[in-house]
């Protein structure tokens, strides 16, 4: 029962127990998938070794593949995190929002994101987008409500905020990616490197190309001299470092440590 | 396998006033007290999932039938196999979907109770026939038994129908042990601790616990009505407006008291998913104390265990540990 074939994937109490808390919790980081990985061994299967991460969300996914969801992978735009979420391929609406939120909240995420995907940046003002409250479908909204929904948005990782401006959230990328690119495939950026949807990243000043942040990374990591990969030019900003877990996880552990110190309840 | 067809075919009988000997039908095909006809509409249990569809993915779009035909759905789908005997004249009725296309309802649906079961929503019936599937509702049970299957082959999880009266289904785990997965992730949960905070404070009371007694004891966790929170937002809100909507926790006016006061009870859907026995244990964990200094309350947890136990030898009691203790 153990098979760890390439082909056809075996589904044991391993993997469902995978499936239903990666689905219980939307979207996890990649530390978090790992430590949920472990976790199921314990629970089901305590003697087999713990196949690596990439193998075992293959062998989940194959079995998927049919039922046309899939474990995608993406990484954050910001700083290159790597995150996973349970997928629905088959969409082609922002299906899994629908069943949380009302029309017009609906129709407000819609225009926040068609202000997001033309922008420049890849933000969205606060205030540019609740100008738009009243062209909403459904109940009207007021913009102090409107405020309201932006938050609620956040709160469920669909969309980021920084300074009054609102991104999408890396879960939110995978999810939709589809979705977006078929209803915007004008306005849609694409990333040089990864040649994966783009809505925060740098362009070359010369000739327009865009790259998301972690693709910079990486690509420049050990040039003195960054230069543009279509014109060549010199690349203008600064380059950010490459997503490292190790420190990260150092980092979160001794922020958690003291979390855990104020609030006892798990 | 007849797990799952029992759970659907609960849908089934449960309507037609059900009979004991369901609960021991070995499964759809063969079952002596399946008329023949049930077993024609089922599209047979083991039939592989159709591979590479040739069929557009964009199915045909849902119509939304007439609202007042959902509530009778459920109806509709019990006398169907009933009538479906004698003669029906009166049912000319589309030409069945191609298989394809069931199958294909059978994955949004199973979808669309993932992400239901997600955000802990209630998934009705109804809405189920409404959102998903639509113009296929004669199909109903079929599409229903296939997600059931795959829900359980896949994610080792029951569709079960929690409520015949209201209609509402929940995704039950069948896996066991269930409470470690808590545990796990626990620091990347913070609903499910401050929900069970105001639970407990509430079962430890012995009736409502006052909004004055909930925010004393939030005080603690450093959460304030007026400050909002970096996990959980606007926790009064969280509190009095979406715990109350998901059926977690009552939120009630004091009689006769001015000026007005409110208080805080079990929702019913605490009531079903979460034990005493898991309270006593929170409890335990928050003072550090054995879940036995609350005696009588410890009494009533151990009866519930052993009552639940009973009526569920299988996989639905939730605190599976309580046998090992």
């Amino acid at each position: 029962m153990q098979g760890s074939t390439r082909r056809m994937g075996v589904m044991t109490d391993v993997h469902r127990r995978f499936l239903q808390l990666l689905m219980t919790h939307g979207v996890l980081e990649e530390w978090d998938v790992q430590r949920l990985q472990k976790h199921c061994y314990k629970v089901h299967d305590r003697t087999a070794t713990v196949e690596k991460l990439e193998d075992f969300i293959n062998n989940i996914n194959s079995v998927l593949e049919s039922l046309y969801i899939e474990i995608k992978k993406g990484v954050t735009e910001d700083d290159g995190r790597p995150i996973y979420a349970l997928v629905n391929l088959a969409t082609t609406s922002i299906s899994k929002m629908a069943s949380d939120f009302a029309e017009n909240e609906l129709d407000l995420f819609r225009k926040a994101l068609e202000l997001i995907i033309d922008s420049e940046t890849g933000f969205a003002s606060s205030t540019n987008i609740l100008n738009l409250v009243d062209q909403l479908k459904g109940k009207k909204m007021r913009k102090k409500e409107a405020e309201h929904v932006l938050q609620k948005f956040v709160q469920n990782k669909w969309l980021i905020e920084k300074e009054g401006e609102f991104t999408l959230h890396g879960r939110a990328i995978l999810e939709m990616e589809q979705y977006i690119r078929e209803t915007y495939p004008d306005a849609v950026k694409v990333c040089t490197i990864c040649h994966s949807l783009l809505i925060q990243g740098q362009s070359c000043e010369t000739c327009g190309i865009r790259m998301h942040l972690p693709c910079v990374a990486k690509y420049f990591q050990s040039h003195s001299e960054p230069r543009c990969p279509h014109c060549n030019d010199y690349w203008p900003h600064e380059i950010p470092e490459v997503f490292d877990p190790e420190k990260e996880r150092e980092a979160s552990i001794s922020k958690s440590n003291k979390r855990s110190l104020r609030s006892r309840q798990h | 396998m007849s797990e799952q067809s029992k759970d659907v075919c609960d849908l089934n009988f449960a309507a037609e006033a059900s009979n004991s000997e369901v609960h021991s039908s070995p499964g759809v095909s063969g079952g002596p007290s399946l008329p023949a006809s049930q077993a024609a509409i089922f599209p047979g249990p083991e039939s592989p999932p159709v591979g590479p569809t040739d069929a557009p993915l964009a199915s045909p779009a849902p119509q939304a039938p007439s609202e007042e035909g959902d509530p009778k759905a459920l109806q509709q789908a019990a006398e169907e196999g009933r009538a479906h005997q004698a003669p029906s004249a009166a049912q000319p009725g589309p030409a069945p979907p191609a298989p394809a296309q069931l199958v294909q309802k059978a994955h949004e649906l199973m979808w669309y109770v993932l992400v239901k079961d997600q955000k802990r929503m209630i998934i009705w019936f109804p809405d189920m026939v409404k959102d998903v599937i639509g113009s296929y509702k004669k199909w109903c049970r079929s599409i229903l038994r296939r997600t059931s299957l795959i829900l359980a082959r896949v994610f080792g999880l029951h569709l079960r129908l929690t409520s015949l009266h209201t209609m509402e289904f929940s995704l039950v785990k069948a896996l066991e042990p269930e409470e470690l997965d808590r545990v796990a992730l626990s620091n990347r949960m913070p609903m499910t601790g401050l929900l069970l905070m105001i639970l407990s404070l509430i079962y430890v009371k012995g009736r409502g616990a006052r909004e004055s007694a909930v925010w004393n004891v939030l005080r603690i966790l450093g959460l304030r009505p007026w400050k909002k929170h970096s996990t959980f937002g606007d926790v009064r809100k969280l509190i009095t407006e979406e715990f109350v909507q998901q059926n977690y926790l009552k939120y009630q006016r004091v009689p006769h008291v001015e000026p007005p006061e409110y208080e805080f009870f079990w929702g019913s859907r605490a009531s079903r998913e979460i034990t005493k026995m898991q309270i006593m244990e929170f409890l335990a964990r928050v003072f550090k104390k054995d879940p036995q200094a609350w005696p009588s309350r410890y009494r009533e947890a151990l009866e519930e265990a052993r009552a639940l136990r009973e009526a569920n030898p299988t996989a639905h009691c939730p605190r599976n540990s309580v046998s090992e203790d």
